[in-house]
């Protein structure tokens, strides 16, 4: 699904990711865990494509699958209510053996080849609706791929579907984008946004800060429902383990100094709570 | 005929380029390069409905439902507006409780230069609402005196949309007790503007209002100068204005509140900001603020900047692509202004307008 190689960004002409390397096959939840000012929001941001984050070495190859057979087909994929474990279809092959060179795209244009960034401050936006603009982006999107446009009425019945799941009334989605929401309903918004747009790989940046006991457990169940799946992929970048039970990781890796310093399974996740970072970086 | 204009020493004029109006003064008239009358309701909506071509009411197409044309006197001082003063206009006078059945739509179309003045007098429990919209080219200039009674209730709109020469407005306002005005303007098409108020709340209670939207390309110049006088206790006021400006073109806005000693517990606002999609434009922001009165709540703001970066990067990184995503926040930047008309229809209209503007320049 990605394939990060010696990753290196400059922000301010500083370096802050020194030589990144990271897999992620399609099915896995990979969690990037570190200290402060280890990178981990650069490597969001570089993924993402923001300005001012300046890619000075490597490589980040984006391998979306195809739609798997028998799905509804138009991107909207598989339509499981099963969960998806041990009755998972095997994954499918990427179909472009080279990928695709991430870094070469726009940001609006890796939005569309399926990449979702979760954003740690979700941006208020007055005068701009939810519904509004989240049609514009799933409409480019699809018209990108080749696909019709949502009518008006088929795509608020899409985030009608998205906004209850999430305990969001759609009445908050017709307002401006994130004006006066709570620090958790902006999380919300962020997962609704995610159910809408159905996105191959999300990169979610510290998700769960700002969070409370009971909105952790809804954004995890957001992230299980939309992103785990055989085809998709998720990299949650968080600082604290808690949202590791709700949302299980297949691995875990600690970032320190702008480099991954140690891999591991979920038990890693552990062992930072219990040891902190230094040790474990060290 | 030997024009005399203010000249930029004078501070109310300072931002103003008045330089193309001796050469359209003297312009003749022509044929109107722009043919389509952009009405906004049906042809049966019920309201009054005023063609004017150079000044000249073109009965043919006009409707005046109570809408007398004759001389039109008003005292006045201003430079501008003196030369409409005086002259052949149009007078709209209701009575107590009268209503205008709809909204009365009044279209300017301007080949050459056209002085016409106005006068709006509504008494007491009045109501209407009047949609002005000026198309064409030449020196359109205008002059408009209004009088509020008590509770009396008026909504004016105007829509500058004229493809070239210069579009001059002076409105003068008195304010009756518990009485409402509001006024909003929407600068665009290719002509310089110099939009002039003067609104003055003389009953306590009144609500005053006037803002709006200017966008401005190319090497184009609007210009407001607005001023609302609080002249009695618990008067309220509003001044919004939003301006866009592209190209090497020039949007100033200088909008006062005044304060008299007596006038207590007012309730005055202004927001001024200006949005420039080009490091070669110029928005300059005058907002003033003069309180004798020392129980008073007087809000004001006054910025100017690019679009928000991290917005633009925010509506990107969901698949919105880059003009796309310029165009959605310059809209939503111009229709805090444009939200504020009243009347469905003509919001969405001038809404349309202001859309395709930005549609063609972003």
């Amino acid at each position: 699904m990605l394939q990060i190689n010696n990753l290196h960004t400059e922000v301010d002409g500083k370096p802050i990711l020194k030589g990144l390397t990271l897999a992620i096959n399609p099915g896995e939840i990979h969690a990037i865990m570190g200290p402060n000012g280890a990178g981990k929001s650069t490597l969001a941001y570089t993924l993402g494509g923001r300005p001012g984050y300046e890619v000075t070495g490597g490589s980040v190859r984006f391998f979306p699958p195809l739609p798997l057979a028998g799905g509804a087909g138009g991107g909207r994929t598989v339509e499981t209510d099963a969960p998806a474990d041990s009755a998972s279809p095997p994954l499918t092959p990427p179909a472009n053996g080279r990928g695709i060179d991430l870094l070469a795209l726009e940001p609006h244009e890796r939005a569309a080849a399926g990449l979702f960034l979760g954003f740690q401050y979700p941006v208020e936006i007055p005068g701009v609706s939810n519904v509004q603009f989240l049609r514009e982006a799933l409409n480019a999107q699809r018209k990108g791929r080749g696909e019709e446009p949502l009518s008006a009425a088929e795509f608020l019945k899409v985030a009608r579907g998205q906004a209850d799941a999430l305990g969001l009334n759609l009445d908050m989605l017709k307002r401006p984008v994130n004006v006066g929401f709570s620090g958790g309903e902006k999380k919300r918004n962020e997962m609704v946004q995610m159910g809408i747009i159905d996105p191959k790989l999300a990169v979610l940046d510290e998700t769960d800060s700002g969070l409370d006991i009971d909105a952790l457990r809804v954004v995890g169940e957001g992230i299980n429902r939309i992103m785990r799946r055989p085809d998709k992929a998720v990299l949650l970048i968080t600082h604290y383990q808690r949202l590791l039970d709700y949302v299980k990781p297949d691995f875990v890796h600690v970032l320190a100094g702008g480099r991954i310093v140690r891999s591991g399974g979920p038990e890693l996740a552990h062992e930072l709570e219990r040891e902190g970072y230094a040790q474990v970086a060290a | 005929m030997t024009l005399a204009l203010p000249t930029t020493h004078d501070e109310a004029w300072r931002w103003s380029d008045l330089s193309s109006l001796p050469a359209l003064a003297e312009a003749p008239a022509g044929k109107a390069s722009d043919a389509s009358h952009p009405w906004i309701g049906a042809r049966d909506s019920g309201g009054a409905r005023l063609l004017f071509v150079d000044g000249q009411l073109d009965l043919s197409v006009s409707r005046l439902d109570g809408i007398a044309i004759g001389l039109v006197e008003a005292s006045t001082a201003h430079p501008l507006g003196a030369f409409a003063n005086g002259k052949h206009g149009w007078t709209l006078m209701l009575g107590e409780d009268r209503a205008a059945p709809a909204t009365i739509e009044i279209i300017h179309v301007g080949t050459g230069p056209s002085h016409l003045p106005a006068r709006i007098a509504l008494a007491e429990d009045a109501q209407a609402s009047i949609v002005e919209t000026f198309v064409g080219e030449g020196w359109a200039n205008r002059l408009t005196a209004i009088s509020l009674g008590p509770s009396a209730r008026l909504m004016r709109a105007i829509r500058i949309l004229s493809a070239d020469g210069f579009v001059s407005l002076r409105e003068e306002a008195e304010v009756g007790e518990n009485a409402s005005l509001t006024t909003t303007v929407l600068g665009l098409g290719g002509a310089g503007t110099r939009i002039d108020a003067a609104i003055t709340l003389t009953g306590e209670g009144a609500y005053g209002e006037v803002g709006g939207a200017l966008l401005a390309r190319g090497e184009q110049r609007h210009d407001a100068a607005v001023v609302v006088r609080h002249a009695v206790p618990y008067g309220t006021s509003r001044q919004l204005w939003r301006a866009v400006a592209d190209d090497k073109a020039t949007a100033s806005m200088a909008a006062r509140a005044e304060v008299v000693r007596d006038a207590q517990k007012t309730d005055g606002e202004q927001s001024l900001r200006g949005l420039l999609l080009q490091r070669t434009a110029t928005i300059n922001l005058k907002p003033e603020l003069e309180i004798f009165a020392d129980d008073v709540k007087c809000a004001h703001g006054a910025t100017v900047g690019e679009l928000d970066a991290n917005a633009l990067f925010y509506l990107e990184s969901r698949g919105v692509p880059p003009e796309r995503a310029e165009a959605l926040l310059t809209r939503a930047f111009v229709a805090d202004a444009i939200d504020r008309i009243g009347d469905e229809a003509v919001r969405e209209a001038f809404a349309k307008d202001a859309q395709e503007w930005l549609e063609a320049v972003i």
